[in-house]
């Protein structure tokens, strides 16, 4: 992990070639008395531009396996490699840039911070690169803009219906440009109609500025407007 | 980044209102009670004039004589235990010392021909408290604490002189009639304490004395300078000067060179008291002159008890649990409340770092909302203390005890709330920004 301030936030690797790259990734969690195996042996390779999907029954390591690739998890076994740079550390501040340049997150229960207004929220990866203030404001005023929230920037998380919250989150995740877009369940917690809407807009983001996006999800319907749809089970995968 | 972390520390304060005001409630209050206690003890007992030289002072406030017999005591009706068996015997005698004393100032003939003579001191003075006497004033009448002193009182203590000055040994020799006056009696009775006072008439008792100096009117509530005039020990009537009894109505203090020698001094006075000679007719056997450093008398004083390390004891070992107690629960609340709220932050913590955060910038952030809500609340506290302190002075509440502030002491208390707010915020945030993302988003 040398090289990840290299890739500036807007560059794009040219499509085809692969974003993210798990080979033989194994994801083992130890407990007191019991080792559960999460993943096992998986091989993976998402290409610029792909906005793939991953299903499969609750436990079989979608989660794992998303968390992995985002960096935020650590796998036991196996090799991980996010826009031409393997990872060899997990630990210190190049690994943070990375995410922070690199990456976005949306999480099915939202995991927006209750204390900060909607547009503190959205600021929030900006807050960690060297970005002015009103620069920042502006920026996430954009973002904001783009999933249809502007009218909402000064209210606070609880004040939002769960189909606005996700919207935040998505501006929060788009707002740094990262060139990967990371979705555990987006949809998970809505009804069908916030559902559509928010992913019509991970399908424009994907479309418009070619960010690639891998996103889990129970539903098939959502699932087929994707690209590619890879099945695991059991922390395999079996398509 | 300073300026971020700031604003955030800010906004995430405010919208949280309840945690907000229970930790600058604790905050301010701890600081609050510590100033005041603090304040109080430095008031009374701290190095403050004319107590300078406290540490070097020994007092010796009263002479008790005492008479000890051995007297064989008859005891009836005791139940015993003897070979396994209770009995009764109703002759059983034992014996005891039967002691009695009698206690008081010492005349100052007493301390004329006894207390002039030891080697471990710098200055000594005699002096005669506790005496009323009433001041006069076109027909009105004002009533003073006088104390009459020899005028090396004034080397022992180093009153602060706001005009004039003390009287010296000549004044004493030739039983000159000038007074001290302290601000208060000043304004009392001439209605301003300013330079226009010195050198005028104070008519005391029946005798005029010409006001030489006016001092600060001190700190500390102590009967070693409890007077509001004070006049040469020789301006006394000459049967107060002249009896050869041992008691009367004064008191020595001494100054030992060194803080070191004042234990050596202390038993060269009691090495004195041992083998002075009781006169033939007394009724009395022995001689005890009372002695102590200022801490102890103090507490022997305030606690009416003869033992000094068991004075100091009962004195200090509750004053000390109080502080104790008054810097741990809300300290303690605190730290709990810390805690508490870093774990209710763990998903934050988790998300911030999905999102690029280090962990140097968690713990920043972290600090950062600790140290603003120390400063805030001891900004608070700050101002409580020192409302508190000069409504106290303002209305007499302590008597004459005055509090003063001590920044010293403030920013000593800041830094152990700091301290406390760096353990109990910041090591669980530090832990915790070096977990596992994953783990604290699930
Ligand atoms: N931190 C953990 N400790 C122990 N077991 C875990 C942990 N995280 C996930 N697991 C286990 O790993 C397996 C895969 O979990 P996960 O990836 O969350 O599944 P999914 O997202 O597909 O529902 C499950 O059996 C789960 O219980
Ligand atoms: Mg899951």
């Amino acid at each position: 992990m040398t090289a990840a301030s290299t890739t500036s936030p807007t560059s794009k690797t040219p499509a085809g070639t692969a974003m993210i790259e798990i080979s033989n990734v194994s994801k083992a969690y130890r407990t007191d008395t019991i080792e559960t195996l999460a993943l096992q042996k998986m091989n993976l390779t998402v290409a610029s531009g792909e906005f793939l999907s991953i299903m499969g029954p609750s436990g079989c390591g979608k989660s794992t396996l998303l968390n992995i690739m985002g960096l935020i998890d650590e796998p036991t076994e196996g090799t991980v490699s996010l826009a031409g740079h393997k990872i060899t550390s997990y630990n210190g501040t190049d690994i943070a840039r990375f995410r922070n340049e690199q990456l976005g997150f949306i999480f099915q229960s939202f995991h927006l911070i209750n204390d900060l207004s909607v547009v503190d929220n959205v600021e929030l990866p900006l807050l960690y690169r060297k970005v002015g203030s009103r620069e920042r404001r502006r920026l996430s005023l954009e973002a904001l803009e783009h999933v249809g929230l502007s009218n909402r920037a000064t209210h606070f998380p609880n004040q939002l219906s769960g189909g606005q919250k996700q919207r935040v989150a998505i501006a929060r995740a788009i707002v740094g440009r990262p060139n990967i877009i990371l979705a555990d369940e987006p949809t998970g917690n809505l009804d069908s109609h916030m559902g559509d809407e928010i992913m019509d807009i991970l399908l424009k983001l994907n479309s418009e500025l070619g960010t690639t996006i891998v996103m889990v999800t129970h539903d098939e319907r959502m699932a087929r407007k994707t690209h590619r749809l890879v099945r695991l089970s059991d922390g395999e995968r079996v398509s | 980044m300073f300026k971020n972390y700031l604003l955030l520390s800010l906004k995430v304060l405010k919208r949280k209102p309840f945690y907000t005001f229970i930790s600058l409630f604790g905050i301010s209050f701890t600081l609050t009670i510590l100033m005041l206690i603090t304040s109080l003890f430095d008031a009374t007992l701290g190095n403050n004039q004319p107590l300078t030289h406290r540490d070097r002072l020994v007092i010796a406030p009263s002479l008790e004589r005492t008479r000890t017999e051995t007297d064989t005591i008859l005891a009836v009706d005791t139940l015993q235990l003897k070979d396994g068996t209770f009995r009764l015997d109703s002759t059983y005698t034992y014996e005891d010392d039967i002691v009695s004393t009698s206690n008081g100032p010492m005349s100052y003939n007493f301390a004329d021909k006894n207390l002039r003579n030891f080697e471990n001191v710098e200055h000594y003075a005699f002096y005669s408290d506790g005496n009323h006497i009433d001041g006069y004033l076109d027909g009105r009448k004002y009533s003073f604490q006088a104390y009459y002193t020899t005028a090396s009182y004034w080397d022992v203590f180093d009153f602060s002189f706001q005009f004039g000055g003390p009287f010296y040994q000549e004044d004493e020799d030739q039983a000159t009639k000038v007074v001290v006056i302290t601000d208060k009696s000043a304004e009392a009775y001439f209605g301003v304490a300013d330079a226009s006072v010195i050198g005028q008439d104070m008519m005391l008792g029946d005798e005029v004395f010409r006001v030489r100096g006016i001092i600060d009117r001190p700190l500390t509530d102590s009967p070693l300078f409890a007077g509001d005039v004070y006049m040469p020990c020789t301006t006394l009537n000459n049967r107060d000067l002249s009896s050869t009894e041992l008691y009367g109505g004064f008191s020595a203090v001494f100054l030992a060179p060194t803080p070191g020698q004042r234990s050596a001094l202390q038993e060269e006075i009691n090495f004195m008291s041992q083998n002075f000679e009781m006169p033939p007719d007394s009724y009395h056997d022995a001689l005890e002159l009372f002695n102590s450093p200022f801490i102890e008398g103090y507490a022997q004083g305030l606690l009416n008890e003869r033992d000094p390390d068991k004075a100091m004891r009962l004195l200090f070992i509750p004053i000390v649990l109080l502080l104790l107690l008054f810097v741990a629960l809300p300290l303690l609340n605190l730290i709990n409340l810390n805690i508490g709220r870093v774990h209710e932050r763990k998903s934050e913590i988790g998300v911030r770092k999905a999102f690029g955060a280090n962990a140097r910038d968690i713990l920043y952030q972290f600090i950062f909302e600790n140290l603003v809500l120390t400063f805030i609340g001891g900004a608070i506290g700050l101002l409580f203390a020192l409302g508190l302190i000069s409504y106290i002075n303002k209305n007499d509440i302590l008597g004459i005890t005055r509090l003063s502030y001590s920044t010293e002491v403030f920013v000593y208390f800041l830094l152990v709330i700091i301290f406390f707010g760096f353990l109990s915020g910041i090591l669980p945030a530090y832990r915790m920004s070096r977990a596992n993302v994953a783990e604290s988003l699930r």
